[in-house]
């Protein structure tokens, strides 16, 4: 078999190098970076280039991208909240630099009342009430319109590599072709995940469809494993049959052309803010305004915090921010410090799915990283081949460790186990806490997708305590300190 | 603590007595006391594994039953109830959370314990998987020190399946574990996991050689794999000695009662879908030995769909459980019908919410919530409807109760 990918990857030394000293590199990068914003920003201050504030836009969002994505694989890999924040403080740079105004409205929530939200018409009703309906599909419809551009992006890069691998006759160029064909899957898959969780419930499937995200993300996972495995291998074939010389340049400027492109998909996946997308929102914006404002007393503290999950409106420079109130990570607040839970509450937001197709972008953009500094090193020195099979598995090995987290997250879903966030001991203790409650026997908190949340227990009171008032506390407590909305309590009388 | 007896049961005898249990905790839970099993020749319907619904004659789906792992006679495996302690109080706090802390090395030395004392099934699995590591690493020396792509290939394959078969037994012996704070249900769901993993690693291979098919369609002969008779064959052999093992299971369409079902079918499908790759690749190589032109192809493309058409049916049932669909055996007239006479009950006005979802099959647990007329008395109507609800096989159920 001749060599059908005659770029192979490789690590240099220098890449230890960088790990080693991260804690010096890091803020190394981030300050040239910056100062490469800085002189774009005076360069470009005047309104009148509109052109240019586009390519300066562009550009600017290209370079936080590349920044966040060194830092999306430094925070996946070592786990580290300084990389988070700086993370964090980079995504919140961007939409600042829009001059946007920020509208908070604080609209108090109407689920305060417990005995209008118990009752729901039907036997089996939807799993959400219609105002999260509202926003879910908005999410939902956001996320697809990103993931539909990605693939469509995808699949022009494509074409255009399988026409150029031919007319150039190179096995190298339509080989990372493929490689494009497995994203396309990817978001695919993720794609379809999206569409499917917005069907109604039927009698089969009393929940919905929501965990059909969840499914759909651990096939993705299992893709990206698959791949890694496949290219391990075919780096031991290579090496097996020692397939002579290998085109350095060649191997270079492929992967750097598919770094950009990975580049360019990280950007419309990782942010909300898209150009494309100022059309698609203002016919949105009036249905949404009167919906979306629906959040606690502590939001207050988010309003400079965009999660991924928010819309941007630009709307004649006015912007309104929302936030999902069904985000678990509320309850957290009064425990943690301030900075701590504004990066827990972060990290967890962006759409699963979303997450996953970017995570297959991020370990794509780290495998052409190492393709392209391997075909460096190759084009410089031609005889060190055997480096070859190390720095294959050792990319692999990173881009596995990147899905680790969410396969971890994934995995406790589907095992129905306690959310994170939620301390079941301290629920437990405190609903014992409440007048008349005398025991709490078979707590079940499990969450149906990552932040929607239910709950049942057993609840035993008193002889004469008053079983609706009882419940209308037990739930008003839950859904007050917990924000959790779907209980179930059987009250049982102690007799 | 709360105790309750019911004197009389409104349905007439149901065969289980809901008396007082020591465990006091469950007081809406059909328990059996400790120690008692039902069915006295098999030592697997304890508390924790157990098909209750075979023990009420009014079931719709009742059977006469003989789990298919039966093969002899008086078999009685006291070691698997031995190995865990009594069924005591879930523990929130303390171990819940510890649980997600424990290293990777403590798992690790845990799984080889339970293998050594486990029951047949986990031996019978763990011997299977040393055997295919022990085959693979022979074969990847092999096939480095003489240079042939093929055995490497080979075992590659091999070793992604003996992963997925190590996550398979790995579930098996973690499954038994008791329920503690974090993972409040238990870990059956590892089993239904297993499956599912195998069963997706499955499709990927069916896809995968369908795509080797059409790329030898396209290439031309002289750059065809002559694939090594000796490795296919071993591998053959080693194949059908694992689905000997797992002979129980070796069927596409099963009835699955316990979460164990599952994990094991899974397992002797995989193992039964290599052995048809293995015996696709003989048969190609000797119709191409006879010059029967694109044999290859022809091979590839009956093995890819043979594949792809064994493995359908567990895929769509363990998505199922895991996409928290209504338990699969109980057709939905029969949840209707249900509903129906709960409706009927003098005080009840409406049901709402109802929503049912199985844990593992075998374990189903649902949610209702039931408006009630005036200031009547709850216990009653609760009896009831945890009693209709049983009938099904629902065990876990929580009925909450609102006042119009």
């Amino acid at each position: 078999m001749t060599d059908s990918r005659p770029y192979n990857m490789s690590l240099p030394i220098v890449y230890g190098g960088i790990v080693n000293c991260n804690f010096v590199i890091k803020p190394w990068i981030c300050q040239l970076l910056s100062k490469i914003l800085v002189v774009l920003n005076e360069k470009y201050d005047r309104d009148a280039f509109l052109g240019c504030k586009c390519v300066e836009e562009l550009v600017k969002m290209g370079i936080l991208q590349l920044k966040m994505l060194i830092y999306s694989v430094f925070e996946a890999l070592f786990e580290e909240p300084q990389c988070e924040l700086k993370r964090i403080q980079m995504e919140d740079q961007a939409p600042s630099s829009s001059q946007l105004v920020e509208v908070n409205i604080d609209v108090p929530s109407t689920v305060a009342t417990v005995s209008g939200s118990k009752v729901c018409g039907g036997a089996i009703c939807d799993f959400s009430d219609s105002k999260t309906n509202i926003k879910d599909a908005t999410e939902r419809s956001s996320s697809m319109q990103k993931l539909l551009l990605a693939v469509l992006l995808c699949i022009i890069f494509m074409a255009v590599e399988v026409i150029g691998g031919i007319k150039a006759n190179s096995l190298a160029i339509l080989t990372d072709a493929a490689h494009l064909l497995s994203d396309v899957a990817a978001f695919a898959i993720s794609l379809f995940s999206l569409w499917a969780s917005g069907w109604e419930a039927t009698p089969r499937q009393s929940y919905g469809f929501f965990r059909i995200e969840i499914l759909g993300a651990l096939v993705s996972i299992q893709l990206i494993w698959l791949l890694a495995g496949i290219l391990v291998y075919e780096a031991i074939l290579r090496i097996i049959n020692d397939s002579g010389e290998v085109n350095g340049w060649l191997m270079f400027t492929v992967s750097a052309f598919g770094l950009v492109v990975n580049i360019i998909m990280a950007m419309m996946l990782g942010h909300e803010h898209g150009h494309a997308h100022h059309g698609g929102h203002d016919d949105h914006e009036h249905s949404d305004h009167g919906n979306s404002h629906d959040h606690d007393h502590d939001e207050n503290h988010h309003n400079h915090h965009h999660e991924h999950t928010e819309e941007h409106f630009h709307f004649h420079g006015v912007s309104v921010t929302t936030h999902n109130p069904l985000s678990s990570e509320d309850p957290k607040e009064p425990l943690l410090n301030h900075s701590e839970a504004k990066s827990v509450s972060k990290a967890t937001k962006r759409n699963i799915n979303v997450h996953s197709a970017y995570l297959h972008v991020l370990g794509d953009s780290i495998q052409s990283v190492g393709v392209m500094v391997g075909g460096a090193i190759i084009w410089y020195k031609p005889e060190w081949k055997i480096i070859d099979l190390i720095c294959t598995l050792i990319f692999s090995v990173i881009v596995l460790a990147t899905t680790i987290k969410m396969l971890r997250n994934i995995l406790e879903v589907l095992m129905e186990s306690t959310p994170r966030e939620i301390d079941a001991t301290r629920l437990e203790r405190g609903l014992c806490d409440l007048d008349g409650v005398v025991a709490i026997h078979e707590l079940h908190i499990w969450a149906i997708t990552v932040g929607k949340v239910l709950l049942a227990c057993h609840v035993t009171i008193t002889p004469e305590a008053n079983a609706e008032y009882l419940l209308d506390s037990v739930i008003g407590y839950i859904k007050r300190e917990y924000n959790i909305s779907h209980v179930t309590i059987q009250i049982e009388r102690q007799q | 603590m709360a105790d309750f007896t019911v004197s009389s049961e409104p349905n007439g005898g149901t065969g289980s007595s809901f008396t007082s249990a020591p465990a006091t905790q469950d007081s809406f839970k059909h328990r059996l006391p400790d120690g008692e099993t039902q069915r006295p020749w098999s030592g697997r319907y304890g508390i924790d594994s157990g098909d209750r619904r075979f023990s009420f004659s009014r079931n719709q789906s009742f059977k006469p039953h003989l789990l298919r792992n039966d093969s002899c006679i008086g078999i009685n495996h006291p070691e698997e109830e031995e190995l865990w302690e009594g069924h005591g109080k879930k523990e929130f706090g303390g171990t819940g959370n510890g649980v997600r802390n424990r290293s990777v090395l403590y798992q690790m030395a845990s799984v080889l314990l339970a293998v050594r004392s486990g029951n047949r099934q986990v031996r019978r699995l763990a011997l299977m998987i040393s055997l295919n590591v022990a085959y693979s690493t022979v074969e990847l020396m092999i096939g480095l020190l003489t240079g042939r792509v093929g055995l490497v290939s080979d075992s590659f394959h091999l070793t992604f399946g003996c992963g997925l078969l190590t996550f398979s037994l790995f579930a098996m012996t973690a499954a038994h574990k008791k329920p503690d704070g974090i993972y409040t249900y238990g870990y059956k769901r590892l089993e239904v996991l297993a499956a599912f993993t195998n069963a997706l690693f499955l499709l990927f291979m069916s896809f995968s050689l369908a795509v080797e098919a059409l790329h030898a369609f396209i290439q031309d002969e002289s750059e065809h794999k002559h694939y090594l008779i000796v490795s296919a064959v071993t591998n053959l052999l080693v194949n059908l000695l694992g689905v000997w093992f797992f002979r129980n299971y070796a069927r596409v369409n099963i009835a699955y009662r316990k979460a164990e079902d599952m994990n094991c079918h899974s397992i002797c499908l995989h193992v039964l879908a290599d052995s048809i790759r293995s015996a696709g690749l003989v048969l190609a190589s000797w119709l191409l030995s006879l010059g029967i032109e694109n044999a290859e192809v022809l091979c590839l493309g009956l093995v890819s769909a043979a594949v792809f058409v064994v493995i359908l049916p567990l895929f769509r049932a363990t998505g199922g459980v895991l996409l928290q669909q209504v338990p699969a055996n109980v057709p939905t007239s029969a949840f209707n019908k249900c509903l129906r006479q709960v409706t009927a009950l003098e005080d009840v006005s409406e049901v709402t919410r109802s929503r049912f979802w199985e844990l593992v099959p075998g374990r189903a647990v649902g949610s209702l919530s039931i408006l009630v007329k005036g200031g009547g008395n709850d216990h009653s109507v609760l009896h009831y409807v945890h009693e209709l609800y049983h009938d099904l096989g629902i065990q876990d159920l929580t009925v909450q109760t609102d006042h119009v």
